[in-house]
């Protein structure tokens, strides 16, 4: 498809804009620039080419979309519109605090649910994502330490199913990054565990449920050794959704956490973004807290400017338009329709497991929490069909593919989240489309390779794409 | 409450029974049970239509004015409606980042055509599909140029709230940052070491700097120079890359997105081509399949976290797609000179109001040209000011000290307005 500016026209002029109603202010022509190119087009024409564009992309409404790790449930459309109120959308973030008192109260409330979810006391909402959460949560770890004069604290210890984004993060904060074995159902080496942590310990980070999507049992043993070294836990929220409502990380030992609004909380991933990825903390972390911090006081809510803060991470309060939406899911599910969908999330995913494992070999002896993750390298000694040959012949079969190749511990990987909100219609169609794939890789694997035939394109070739990078057009 | 989930009870009862299970939390076995008895409190739920007045009871304690003074670093500019309907479409809304190419060509194409408008209007050779915001752009920008010296410098007359994040991000890597000097409010050419010197043009005070002679200093003394930007003021003003800057960023809020409150918008990264492999985060490129049809796909990803891990060139994964696909259906419809406007608008009422004040006896502090924003001496009448003029609606510019307000003029606000403001300042100074 012709790129935006190939459809342009030099005739064409673009909107018209109000001329403005002073006189125009003359720079002195050394300051200009020669020549700016945009698309010009006409509105009708910028409206059928992003239409367009739109029609070659797939969201949750478009089908099931399994994608392990990114809890693709569906979207509200209220919180949309209630993002949108000119009361939010139209409100400058330095407007004086009297005169933005709905913006702070949500904010507030936003956080104070947000404690009673994860047992947290404290939240800030200013990291964008779940890896700027990640950032900010062991900065507040490393300043924690550095506040009690313990500077040798100096590694962050990472199990190896882990997500990228964690070994990342720590060396962002400055860390050292210490790899921690998994057993094969993911869960951490207690042994090793005992012989990795020490006086060098600053934290160790984890997803519970793993990225196995299985309960990592022996957290509280865990959290007891980190401890006993005078470590920290950290929890990475990505897989709050199997458990929400259910168990609180506060109470599984963990010190700090980062939640993905855009995952657990239904707001939507816009294509890559915006998300949110606010961090919560146990008391003794509270003061490092990135300023300002809002209090509820008898005149209102105010900002307050700490002095230990461990520094901003982002402009103002960050994606407040995310936080609204967030706010709104947990007003409408409350307390009991939290719970209600991390269950149905569980539920779902032990079901489309179960199902699958008709088709192909799938430990089901130990039940999954919301996500779990399939092996296809049977599949591929068998017949040498890949997991991204099953992906992409799922795409022909109208489903969006699991994450694939993550975690990394396990060769072949396939990891499906169906989340709560998917039907089990939905679910029994998946089972049988993966059920004909197997079946179709074992009596013709060809024309499973030869998977998507549907789409507008067929696989594209990454190695020239990035041997030869053509990033502009 | 459970409007979004869509099992039946008898849909429920089935899938219990084929994983031969009473009930569903018999799942949770995993957990351990002293986990399990602590319960989670929370509030009942709620129907939409309850949610929606609640909700939007928040919104109506916030104060929305009829015309705007207030910007640095977020702009009330005027949003066509065609940029709400196009990108509100679920498919760009909903789906996640396009990590299977096949059914996601529209969203990669757009990416792909936002990195080349941001090109465009800041000169460079590439650009990332987005960061957070124009402050963790230059924060991670100064990143990218990290080498012997472990020094980073930042001029004074940057975004605060930029400043310090970069300050955040160079500290936690154990960089030290040196605050560079401004005078009469622009930035002093620094001829001392360090890897990337951070400045921004317009700065802070909305002065239009002399981009050439800091880089100049800079690329002598072996550093890599930095730009902050307002993408807007690139429709008018010759860009980062041709004045001598190696990387140029910015926060991308003022290409059709609304204020909200401070976010979500984005942080734009564009550098000289030698730079690419740096460039945090997501990047697009061009192409093709088996049968020679275009396409578009994620690439580079050998500097990303989810194959380098720990020696990845960021940490970033999610990013602010959305609001660069804004950005991107904003720029197609403006156009060349339909942005040149915008931003011609912006810089004729600021002007005015400049004169206007000047005239009222709050004549501007800073010598030297620029764009829409400018500080006015306001002679110890700072918060009386703002007050007065939120009275009328107005919301006022930035109080930075008693006798400093930081004014911004875009085009939507009226010439009517800025006589309302200029009176109001004469008044409250006579
Ligand atoms: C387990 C895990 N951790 C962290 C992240 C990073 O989150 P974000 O993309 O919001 O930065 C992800 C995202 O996929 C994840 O799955």
């Amino acid at each position: 498809m012709k790129t935006v500016f190939e459809k342009s026209s030099a005739e064409i002029k673009g909107m018209e804009m109000p001329a403005p109603q002073v006189e125009k202010h003359i720079f002195a022509e050394g300051l200009l620039r020669d020549g700016l190119r945009l698309p010009e087009l006409s509105e009708q024409e910028v409206a059928r080419h992003y239409t367009a564009l739109s029609k070659r992309a797939f969201g949750v409404d478009d089908g099931f979309y399994p994608l392990g790790s990114c809890t693709m449930k569906y979207n509200p459309k209220l919180h949309e519109k209630l993002a949108a109120l000119a009361g939010f959308a139209d409100v400058h973030p330095l407007t004086r605090a009297d005169k933005i008192q709905g913006s702070l109260a949500l904010i507030d409330t936003l956080n104070s649910y947000l404690c009673g979810i994860t047992g947290m006391d404290a939240f800030t909402t200013q990291p964008c994502a779940g890896a700027h959460g990640e950032f900010l949560g062991l900065l507040l770890i490393k300043a924690y330490h550095a506040s009690r004069g313990d500077g040798a604290r100096t590694k962050v210890i990472i199990p190896d199913s882990a997500h990228g984004t964690n070994p990342a993060s720590a060396v962002m904060a400055g860390f050292e990054v210490v790899h921690a074995g998994t057993d094969a159902s993911g869960d951490i080496d207690l042994d090793a565990l005992r012989a990795l942590v020490g006086a060098d310990t600053a934290a160790l980070m984890l997803t519970n449920p793993s990225t196995l999507g299985l309960f990592e049992k022996n957290v509280l043993k865990i959290a007891e050794i980190v401890h006993d070294a005078g470590g920290l836990m950290y929890y990475d929220g990505a897989n709050l959704n199997a458990v929400a409502g259910v168990v609180r990380p506060g109470d599984m030992g963990f010190d700090v956490v980062h939640l993905n609004l855009h995952k657990t909380f239904s707001a939507p991933h816009g294509g890559g973004g915006p998300g949110a990825g606010p961090v919560g903390c146990k008391k003794a972390l509270v003061p490092f807290l990135p300023n300002p911090r809002i209090a509820d006081t008898d005149e209102g809510f105010r900002f307050n400017y700490g002095k230990r803060s461990a520094g901003r991470v982002s402009a103002f309060y960050g994606n407040f338009g995310v936080l609204v939406k967030a706010l709104a899911y947990i007003v409408t599910l409350g307390g009991e329709g939290i719970a209600q969908a991390s269950e149905t999330a569980v539920l779902n995913a032990n079901y489309l497991r179960e199902k699958m494992s008709l088709h192909y070999p799938i430990d089901t002896s130990r039940p999954c929490m919301h996500e779990f993750v399939v092996s296809m390298k049977k599949l591929k000694d068998d017949t040498g069909v890949t997991a991204n040959d099953v992906a992409k012949a799922l795409i022909d079969r109208g489903i969006h593919p699991p994450t694939i190749y993550f975690p990394l511990i396990v060769e072949e990987a396939m990891m499906f989240e169906p989340t709560e909100t998917e039907t089990k219609e939905g679910l029994d169609r998946a089972a049988e489309a993966f059920g004909e794939i197997v079946r179709l890789a074992y009596a013709d694997p060809a024309a499973v390779k030869r998977a998507p035939v549907t789409t507008p394109i067929g696989r594209p070739d990454e190695a020239a794409a990035a041997r030869h990078p053509v990033l502009v057009g | 409450m459970s409007d979004y989930i869509s099992l039946t009870d008898k849909e429920r009862e089935e899938m219990l029974s084929v994983l031969g299970v009473g009930s569903v939390r018999e799942l949770f076995a995993d957990i351990p049970a002293e986990l399990g008895r602590l319960k989670v409190r929370l509030s009942q739920g709620r129907t939409q239509k309850e949610t929606e007045e609640l909700v939007s009871s928040f919104a109506a304690r916030n104060k929305v004015y009829k015309s705007v003074f207030l910007g640095a670093g977020c702009y009330r500019h005027y949003i066509p409606a065609a940029v709400g309907a196009i990108v509100g479409r679920e498919e760009f809304l909903t789906a996640y980042t396009p990590y299977q190419p096949e059914i996601s060509q529209g969203i990669l194409q757009a990416m792909f055509e936002y990195q080349t408008m941001m090109c465009s209007l800041t000169g460079m050779d590439v650009s990332n599909a987005s960061h957070y915001s124009g402050a963790t752009a230059a924060a991670e920008a100064c990143l990218m140029c990290l080498g012997k010296t472990r020094t980073i410098g930042v001029y004074d007359n940057v975004n605060p709230d930029t400043l310090e994040t970069v300050a955040t991000y160079a500290r936690a890597r154990g960089v030290k940052v040196v605050v560079l000097p401004s005078s009469g409010g622009k930035a002093v050419p620094y001829e001392g070491e360090a890897d990337a010197v951070y400045m921004e043009s317009p700065n802070y005070f909305g002065l239009v700097e002399d981009v050439t002679a800091v880089a100049d200093a800079v690329h002598i003394a072996g550093g890599k120079l930095v730009v902050g930007c307002n993408p807007v003021s690139l429709a008018l003003f010759r860009t980062p890359a041709e004045l001598g800057a190696d990387i140029a960023v910015g926060d991308g809020q003022p290409l059709g997105l609304p204020m909200s409150f401070g976010g979500p918008s984005f942080g734009f990264i564009t550098a000289k081509k030698e730079f690419t492999r740096k460039l945090p985060g997501r990047i697009v490129g061009e192409t093709a399949d088996a049968e020679g049809r275009r396409a578009f796909v994620l690439t580079l990803q050998a500097r990303e976290q989810h194959i380098r891990r720990e020696k990845a060139s960021s940490n970033i994964c999610s990013n602010q797609a959305h609001a660069a696909l804004t950005a991107s259906v904003y720029l197609s419809l403006m156009g060349s000179a339909g942005l040149r406007a915008v931003a011609e608008t912006c810089a004729a009422n600021a002007h005015y109001l400049a004169d206007k004040l000047s005239e009222a006896g709050a004549p501007r502090v800073h010598k030297g040209e620029f764009f829409h924003e400018f500080v006015t001496d306001v002679k110890g009448k700072a918060a009386e000011i703002v007050c007065a003029l939120d009275r009328q609606d107005i919301l006022g510019g930035l109080v930075l000290s008693p006798d400093r307000i930081l004014w911004c003029c875009t085009e939507t606000v009226s010439k009517s307005d800025m006589d309302k403001v200029a009176e109001t300042v004469g008044r409250v100074l006579k």
